[in-house]
């Protein structure tokens, strides 16, 4: 099917970037597959280009390994977007996703996955010092950066081959179209309040141990900066609350653990931020440029799933929540953080073609609706008046989307297992074709050694095998196709998209455009879940939030409100 | 996987709904869930059951129940053997059931004997058996009263999904190792004192 390109190019920049900075252009090489054509260019001569010095238009195909990075050089220096993109990294995952790769997914790994050499690609480890280093290089320097820039590219020319037989053309198009999307992003970053990063990473040194007084106050499990599980667990037996424990009989304290409890128990998540921030956060990592932008990779495709996978330390939407708080839009312009409401539900009832399920999504509130169909609460109940018995379908419903089991589900909820287990029964009896759609996705998965989505990302499937995370695929791979044509599209009409978090995404604008920019966006949202869906689309919320207001996340504001006190 | 043209996969007007894969996984592969077991038994009481209504999946015949300690047998006997068991015989209903989670059995009901006369569970069971065709109910034995407590669900309730089986295949698996057809069977022959 690459036939039908008139040009296909292997390109590769060699580039630096300071942390939250956009990539300084070094140089650039791209050799084309069919008439041999080399182009080797150094940054001084790349900078007077208006264009490439490629094809970029619809005839032509831009090949590249992990493309977000390249094609982030295309809009430093201010060239148009490729119009086909094919990343031979993201097709390299999707061949392999859920494989033990012994030598890594990087492009040295793609080599010897195929029994290729791949010593001349190797990482020269001196080469990389001296592209970071930064210019002036003298003629012998740029001649060795652009050696090892053509390396890349020779080992590209190499892989082609070898991938072309397993490449879906039009599916990895789409694939490639999100990398256009990634590296606007990138590009673009998370407006960032500066002056209050600064103050912070100042004093987080000194606050820390009044911060951890502070928190504490309401625990009293802290000695000095140390976290001690004896006091933990006395304060868990004062409060009667039933936490998970290890086979050895000891509290799980692993940060998957803390965060669910915070979240069946909300007087716990302020202990949680302070434990994810003493641990995890390295303010001096946050990747903040000095036009107050957070840019970091989105890693895209990095996540069994398809999802993008950030740095933790580097994005700004990693574990520590309050950190949030640090998002503010630039003077003249807002945010708007926009969401699917009930995202996995709404899949779930799609591709199961479940009607109850269907019908308790169109309705606009599936926990009562779910309630309602189950015989709990009668046909004209509504949330007021069945809030306890709505939270309990509800606890049901998101058990099932984590795919927890009744013992999970009743430490989640603090009730006895046959409790949890009466709660989960009427998902089973209510949603049958779900369930048999959720059977018939293991049964394939178990049969055919894999699973994809509808445009293809596929899992496959190894010795080890977690049925639950087979159960969950197809809602969470299928929700980050949605997240990523959501972000094409949007990007495609000139939405400035700043990040994807997780299953949300943010935008910014301003004021006078703000309101038109979100309805774009929410349009591209509704768009793409129809297109991946093929049924009725899925409703998104806005948040909005206009200079000088700050972004916040609600699980993070109390913690954030003590440190800020502080400063 | 490329099921769409070359042409189509690089017009940049692309319609993405034809690059759309299936995602029912059932059609594709074609597992089915077999029935191989079918318990003959009451309804628990706390589930929530419906019965077969047609009139073809229903039988009447002649059970025999055997009193265990670990609970209770119940057999059917070839009519040929009836007279062979005086007193040991009781005329049944052999209807079919359904629970909300889809597990099948089927719900033996006793009729009343020769003098037409019968009991309150008898009675109120075949009530319930009846509602059942019609409305999800849950039964549970009600001690002082002697018979047994109906209750109908009163939400919406989707109909059961009855597996695809016949009525005959399903007594041919409810009674496959507890049909009795011969005077030599050791349930006949204990009953009869020669073992």
């Amino acid at each position: 099917m690459t036939d039908r390109f008139k040009k296909i190019w292997c390109t590769d920049f060699e580039f630096r970037s300071a942390p939250g900075e956009r990539p300084e252009t070094i140089c650039l090489v791209a050799h084309e597959l069919r008439s041999g054509r080399r182009l080797m260019i150094w940054a001084d001569e790349l900078r007077r280009l208006a264009t490439p010095p490629y094809e970029v238009g619809p005839d032509s195909l831009f090949v590249a390994f992990y493309s977000s990075a390249e094609l982030g050089c295309h809009l430093a220096l201010g060239w148009p977007l490729p119009v086909n993109v094919l990343d031979l990294y993201v097709e390299f995952r999707n061949l392999t996703n859920g494989r033990e790769l012994p030598c890594g997914n990087g492009l040295l790994g793609a080599l010897a996955w195929f029994g290729l050499d791949a010593m001349a690609a190797a990482e020269k480890e001196e080469m990389r010092t001296l592209a970071l280093r930064g210019g002036p290089w003298t003629a012998d320097e740029r001649t060795a950066l652009l050696a090892y820039c053509e390396a890349d590219v020779v080992a590209l020319l190499r892989l082609w081959p070898v991938m072309e037989p397993h490449l879906d053309l039009p599916r990895a198009l789409v694939r490639g179209r999100y990398m256009k999307a990634a590296a606007r992003m990138e590009d673009l970053g998370v407006p960032v309040d500066l002056e209050a990063l600064a103050h912070l990473r100042e004093k987080w040194g000194e606050i820390k141990t009044r911060i951890v007084q502070r928190v504490d106050a309401d625990f009293h499990v802290y000695e000095e900066l140390s976290f001690r599980a004896d006091r933990f667990a006395k304060y868990l037996a004062e409060q009667s609350v039933p936490w998970p424990r290890l086979q050895s009989g000891a509290l799980a304290l692993d940060d998957d653990t803390f965060r669910d409890m915070a979240r069946a128990y909300p007087a716990l998540a302020p202990l949680r931020e302070l434990r994810v921030s003493l641990s995890q956060l390295r303010l001096e990592d946050l990747a903040v440029g000095a036009d107050g932008r957070n840019r970091s990779l989105l890693s895209a495709f990095r996540a069994r799933t398809g999802r993008n996978q950030p740095s933790n330390s580097k994005f700004i939407f990693g574990p520590s929540v309050w950190i949030r708080s640090l998002i503010r839009p630039e003077a003249g312009t807002g945010i708007a953080y926009l969401d699917w409401s009930q995202q996995e539900f709404g899949i779930a009832a799609a591709l199961s073609q479940d009607p109850s399920m269907m019908s308790a999504y169109t309705s606009g509130d599936p926990y009562l609706a779910f309630a309602k169909q189950a015989g709990a609460v009668p046909p004209r109940g509504t949330k007021e008046e069945y809030r306890e018995i709505r939270e309990r379908f509800k606890a049901a419903v998101l058990a099932v989307q984590y795919s927890m089991g009744a013992e999970s589900l009743a430490v989640r909820i603090g009730q006895p297992v046959s409790a949890a287990r009466e709660l989960l029964r009427p998902h089973r009896e209510t949603y049958r074709t779900f369930w048999k759609w959720s059977d018939a996705v293991v049964d394939y998965a178990l049969l055919r050694g894999r699973l994809f989505t509808v445009f293809g990302w596929t899992l496959q499937i190894g010795e080890k095998v977690n049925p639950r995370m087979l159960r969950n695929f197809p809602m969470q791979a299928n929700g980050a196709e949605m997240l990523r044509l959501a972000c094409s599209l949007a990007t495609e009409q000139g939405v400035k998209v700043v990040a994807p978090v997780h299953d949300a995404l943010m935008i910014e604008a301003p004021f006078d455009e703000l309101e038109v920019a979100v309805a774009t966006a929410q349009d591209c949202m509704r768009k793409a879940s129809e297109i991946v869906l093929a049924s009725s689309p899925l409703r998104s919320d806005a948040k909005v939030v206009r200079y000088p207001d700050r972004y916040q996340d609600p699980r993070g504001t109390r913690m954030w409100d003590t440190v800020w006190a502080m400063l | 996987m490329s099921d769409i043209s070359p042409e189509e996969a690089l017009s940049p007007t692309i319609d993405l709904n034809r690059l759309r894969l299936s995602q029912n996984f059932a059609d594709q592969v074609g597992v089915k869930k077999q029935l191989l077991v079918v318990p003959i038994r009451k309804p628990d009481r706390q589930w929530f059951i419906r019965v077969r209504p047609e009139p073809d999946w229903s039988f009447t015949t002649a059970t025999l129940t055997i009193k265990e300690e670990r609970g209770s047998e119940t057999f059917i006997v070839d009519r040929t053997l009836w007279e062979f068991l005086p007193g040991e015989l009781v005329p049944t209903l052999l209807v079919v059931g359904i629970s909300r989670q889809s597990a099948m059995f089927v719900w033996p009901l006793r009729l009343p004997g020769s003098d037409g006369r019968s009991d309150g569970w008898s009675r109120s069971a075949l009530a319930a058996a009846e509602l059942a065709k019609t409305h999800w109910i849950r039964v549970a034995a009600n001690m002082p009263a002697g018979a047994y407590d109906v209750f109908r669900a009163s939400a919406d309730l989707p109909e059961p999904e009855w597996p695809e089986v016949s009525f005959q295949r399903v007594i041919e698996l409810a009674f496959a190792d507890r049909f009795i057809r011969s005077v030599d069977h050791p349930v006949v022959r204990r009953l009869r004192g020669q073992m």
